[in-house]
């Protein structure tokens, strides 16, 4: 009988173990909001069938003292020994981005600062609840709403809850034209949703569409020395977009680069969503709190409009919702404001300086994370 | 003796002990980290503005 134990010693060991099989559900549930809800599917999907993946009987994928499991290699590789997964999908996301409604609207940087309040207001909110300071600080670059942002502060700082921050980054990106609205309207009137904003945008040379990405990473590395790799990753690839001349590469970022990487990092990701690790009261905290930085975030870029708005003429006053765009949900945040400002008035498009926000706030999350590695390096 | 003072050796919370320093931290994070952001918008913001001047932009009419 005993060569034949093999048969059902992975069930006996679920048996003993029967976390392993909630997160099962839990990767079912991912999976279910990536296919039938659209919420994230390159990151959940991944992530949902990597944590089925992981909580099976050892050593799996996870590898155990003798074997190093594949998700175990990657994760070492790709994400512990220099973050270089979320990095490299930077290059890709750089290359995706137009700067050139920021750049021809500079003001909107000033939204892409204030609406990362929440992140702030949030590890203050984690530390009264009682969470170390740096799980604290982990969990409050939830609301930078930027995942390599979240997964390269939550990995630096070694937080206890890295697998939960990192859900509940990618699942409330996903659910920004849920959280905003709602979010934008407890704080705004009526009235100020129907302020228009005509959008007179200044020429933007080539020139300067290619010093900004270079003069950008200088400053953000001199100020914050600890966000060099983050906003570097970026910028180098919008650098690649822009410079012109290397249109092969800035497609290849974009297209191939972001799809495999993207492929790799949620199955990479779920390393850390083993049972044992995953299922506490901590995790659920920590998706509450990741729900609060978000709305803080989103009301905190309204607020700052508003205060602004306090001192402008009425011909020149701010749409607070184009606050709230100052989040890194690019570009789903300003598609939201735009769909908001036309329900409101048809005749108001707020795309223009919503993306301008958008992209402001992109380059707002990296130096929050980078300021957080900094203070996190002098700490600790 | 501040209130924090007074309070700490009750303070429990759902997830542990909070600590004095830990709450100083964190608002001085708040404090640094929301002035950091604003000196490196300002800078940026100061950065576009020259940038644009030199290469001689613009506004489109």
């Amino acid at each position: 009988m005993n060569e034949f134990s093999f048969l059902i010693d992975g069930a006996k060991y679920i048996i003993d173990n029967p976390k392993m099989a909630v997160m099962w559900l839990i990767g079912g549930l991912l999976i279910w909001l990536a296919i039938k809800k659209d919420f994230e599917p390159a990151l959940l999907l991944p992530m949902g069938f990597g944590a089925i993946l992981v909580n099976l009987p050892l050593p799996g994928v996870v590898g155990d003292e003798s074997v190093t499991g594949i998700v175990q290699w990657l994760y070492h590789v790709g994400i512990e020994a220099s973050e270089a997964m979320p990095l490299l999908l930077f290059v890709g996301i750089g290359a995706m981005i137009d700067f050139g409604p920021l750049l021809s609207n500079p003001r909107m940087l000033l939204f892409g600062g204030a609406a990362q309040f929440g992140i702030f207001f949030t590890v203050v909110m984690a530390v009264l609840l009682g969470f170390p300071l740096k799980d604290a600080m982990s969990a409050g670059v939830i609301g930078a709403a930027d995942g390599p942002t979240s997964i390269m502060v939550a990995q630096r700082l070694g937080s206890n809850y890295f697998g939960a921050i990192t859900v509940a980054a990618y699942s409330y990106m996903a659910l920004v034209p849920i959280i905003q609205p709602i979010a934008i309207k407890l704080v705004t009137t009526k009235h100020e949703r129907q302020i228009r904003m005509p959008y007179n945008p200044a020429n933007v040379s080539k020139t300067t569409r290619i010093l900004f990405p270079i003069i950008v990473t200088i400053i953000a590395g001199l100020i914050a020395p600890d966000s060099v790799a983050l906003v570097g990753f970026l910028m180098f690839g919008n650098l690649i977009r822009e410079s012109g001349c290397l249109d092969n590469l800035s497609q290849t970022a974009q297209g191939p680069l972001a799809n495999l990487i993207t492929i790799f990092l949620g199955i990479t990701i779920s390393f850390q969503m083993r049972a044992e690790a995953f299922l506490s009261w901590g995790t659920i905290l920590i998706m509450c709190l990741g729900l609060v930085a978000f709305v803080v975030d989103t009301i905190g870029g309204v607020l700052f409009a508003k205060l602004l708005n306090l001192f402008l003429p009425k011909d020149k006053k701010i749409n607070p919702m184009v606050g709230g765009a100052g989040i890194s949900a690019f570009p789903m945040s300003a598609r939201v404001i735009q769909k908001m400002a036309l329900k409101e008035d048809n005749q108001n498009h707020l795309l223009m300086h919503a993306v301008g926000a958008n992209v402001a706030g992109q380059i707002g999350s990296v130096v929050a994370g980078g300021i957080i590695l900094s203070l996190a390096g002098v700490w600790f | 003796m501040n209130m924090i003072s007074v309070l700490l050796p009750a303070f429990r919370s759902v997830m542990g002990e909070v600590t004095q320093q830990d709450i100083f931290r964190s608002l001085e994070l708040m404090g640094k980290g929301m002035l950091g952001i604003l000196v490196v918008m300002i800078l940026i913001f100061l950065v576009i503005k020259g940038l644009n001047a030199v290469s001689g932009s613009k506004k489109k009419e």
